[in-house]
């Protein structure tokens, strides 16, 4: 189990990591070649700026998914440092259980959200005949909240068979 | 009953460390819920960052940051600082002052600041016998110094939540910033006079030799200044035009980041923080637009009227608030959750959009180092091998010479919009 656990997340993270590095590299070439266009050529592309912001959101999700990984999704821990040893593991499985179910819900709701861009046909930029259908760059943000919920059970699942956690540092710091 | 229970539910599992991005999140979903609006409607606010123009603008900046911070250019800066002001006494701190004010703006992160400057500035401070404790308590304050420079994360943060004009809170924090790192260098220079501190004599050819070695460098921030303020780019055009230059010169150039091994892991970590940010800010607008609906600003703002009559009563109020929030929260979910709220209360005071901000962000920057649960003390301690006592005692005199400072910001608007008026 504990074999199971851990290749599922690291194939994950493999993925995450190379959607990263990929979208990164892209995100840097053309937002600087937008710029470069616009103020030596003033022409640039129409869809590039939407584009980008597109990206970001993706990036940002899988992002989030791998902070999720990592223990760095940005909190308030103040009384957990005071709880009793003891205490510890239960206060967590609380506190993830619940970040589950708000992510569960979250995603429902973007999924209900994609799913009436789907069927208006929505638009969001065309590129040059071929239309771009909103969709396909909204459904980073279910995903992106499904993602976050699984992590948060692989969090869960590990810590009951025992799989090494991350050390927990001070937040901010590496 | 049911409100009563949910909110102290809630409360409960964010002090005990619950994702904010989650909290804010069931807040929402649950005010919508109750108020029979489909919570869907989470989600089109969520959607909303993406007709963001300055949206691009965080992973840019924040790439760009945490390339600087893991290629040598803090140790570059430092030397071009040393060989400037090094011959001053108490010239060191200086170079402390300055170069974490410069590290800070560009990595927008505190964290960031003292873990790699912090850890270089540390021993040298040391060796050339500057007393522990106030080196200490030097570098802990400037983790957050500069967070009023451009290009701030957090001041971009603060734009966009308060849909006030981002290159004009750029033009406003360039004064109060200078003010803060002026007061805090003449209080380390007044401080360290009359003990045995070396100063390093001033060489020309090796001041030129240390500007030479940062030449790729050192014009960055004149690149983003200039360009925004001269108005030949937008902050997000900057944060293109930063990334690509401080990516071709850490990689190619100067060839600190190798790019097979390094570049892939700084991508990563830059932005597992864009994500955590994202998501709170995502989860933020969900909730703003449910405050703002069910008029939260204004029964706040009724209900205060009855104690905080004139400007100046409200003004300390927000200060004290804010340098709590700033303890105890993190910079950026403060501004996302509670710039909503008090803007709207703010401009009923007669308070400028544009000062609240600069109001706004020199608390969070104090508040920071504020103890006893300011983040950068933790940090410090964590860094320097310290208990966090020592550093509670160590930042106190600086601290002081910060509140005066925000003070003096407080109460001198025109500090703040002298530039853009």
């Amino acid at each position: 189990m504990v074999k199971l656990i851990q290749a599922v997340d690291k194939s994950l993270a493999l993925v995450e990591n190379y959607m990263i590095v990929a979208i990164v590299t892209v995100m840097v070439l053309m937002a600087f070649l937008q710029v470069f266009l616009r103020n030596f050529f003033d022409t640039g592309l129409l869809w590039g700026d939407i584009f980008l912001r597109h990206l970001v959101l993706w990036v940002g999700f899988i992002g989030a998914s791998l902070a999720t990984r990592d223990e760095k999704h940005i909190n308030i821990d103040a009384l957990s440092r005071l709880a009793p040893e003891k205490s510890v593991p239960y206060i967590r499985f609380l506190v993830e259980s619940f970040t589950i179910v708000v992510c569960i819900v979250l995603a429902k709701a973007a999924w209900n959200f994609v799913a009436y861009e789907m069927e208006d046909n929505s638009i969001l930029f065309n590129v040059g005949e071929t239309a771009m259908p909103a969709w396909i760059f909204q459904l980073i943000i279910p995903v992106g909240f499904g993602l976050i919920a699984f992590r948060f059970f692989l969090k869960i699942l590990g810590r009951i068979f025992g799989v090494p956690q991350p050390e927990k540092t001070s937040p901010e710091t590496k | 009953m049911l409100t009563f229970f949910l909110v102290a539910l809630i409360i409960l599992l964010a002090l005990y460390g619950t994702p904010l991005f989650a909290i804010i999140s069931s807040i929402a979903l649950m005010a919508f819920y109750f108020a029979d609006i489909d919570v869907t409607v989470v989600i089109i606010e969520l959607y909303r960052l993406a007709s963001q123009p300055v949206l691009l603008a965080i992973p840019l900046f924040t790439f760009a940051g945490y390339l600087l911070a893991e290629s040598n250019s803090p140790t570059r800066l430092i030397n071009v600082a040393k060989a400037l002001f090094g011959w001053l006494p108490g010239g060191l701190s200086i170079v402390a002052l300055l170069t974490c004010a410069v590290f800070t703006a560009l990595t927008g992160a505190s964290g960031v600041t003292i873990i790699a400057l912090g850890g270089l500035l540390y021993p040298i401070l040391i060796k050339e016998k500057y007393p522990e404790k106030f080196s200490l308590g030097l570098l802990t304050t400037s983790g957050s110094l500069g967070l009023l420079f451009p290009p701030s994360l957090p001041i971009i943060v603060y734009g966009m939540i308060s849909e006030v004009s981002i290159d004009k809170l750029f033009l406003a924090g360039l004064l109060p910033g200078t003010l803060l790192i002026v007061m805090l260098s003449i209080y380390s220079v007044f401080k360290v006079r009359g003990q045995k501190i070396e100063t390093t004599p001033f060489n020309f050819r090796k001041a030129l030799r240390a500007i030479r070695e940062a030449a790729w460098e050192l014009p960055l921030p004149i690149i983003i200044l200039g360009g925004i303020y001269a108005g030949f780019f937008t902050p997000t055009e900057a944060a293109a035009i930063t990334a690509f230059y401080v990516l071709v010169v850490e990689v190619v150039i100067y060839r600190d980041i190798k790019i097979k091994t390094d570049l892939p892991r700084v991508m990563r970590d830059s932005m597992v923080l864009v994500g955590g940010i994202l998501v709170i800010l995502g989860a933020a607008l969900g909730m703003a637009n449910y405050m703002i609906d069910a008029e939260i600003p204004m029964k706040i703002l009724g209900f205060m009227q009855q104690f905080i009559t004139s400007k100046v009563m409200f003004l300390i109020a927000l200060n004290i608030f804010l340098l709590i929030v700033g303890a105890l929260m993190d910079i950026f979910s403060a501004i996302l959750v509670v710039v909503p709220l008090i803007i709207p209360i703010a401009e009923s005071y007669g308070v400028n959009s544009i000062h609240l901000g600069i109001i706004f962000l020199t608390n969070l920057e104090i508040g920071y180092s504020t103890p006893p649960v300011g983040i950068n003390l933790f940090i410090s301690s964590f860094r320097f091998e310290k208990p966090v006592v020592k550093l509670y005692s160590a930042s106190v005199p600086f601290l002081i010479i910060l509140l005066i400072a925000l003070i003096i910001i407080t109460y001198v608007p025109e500090l703040s919009l002298w530039f853009v008026e």
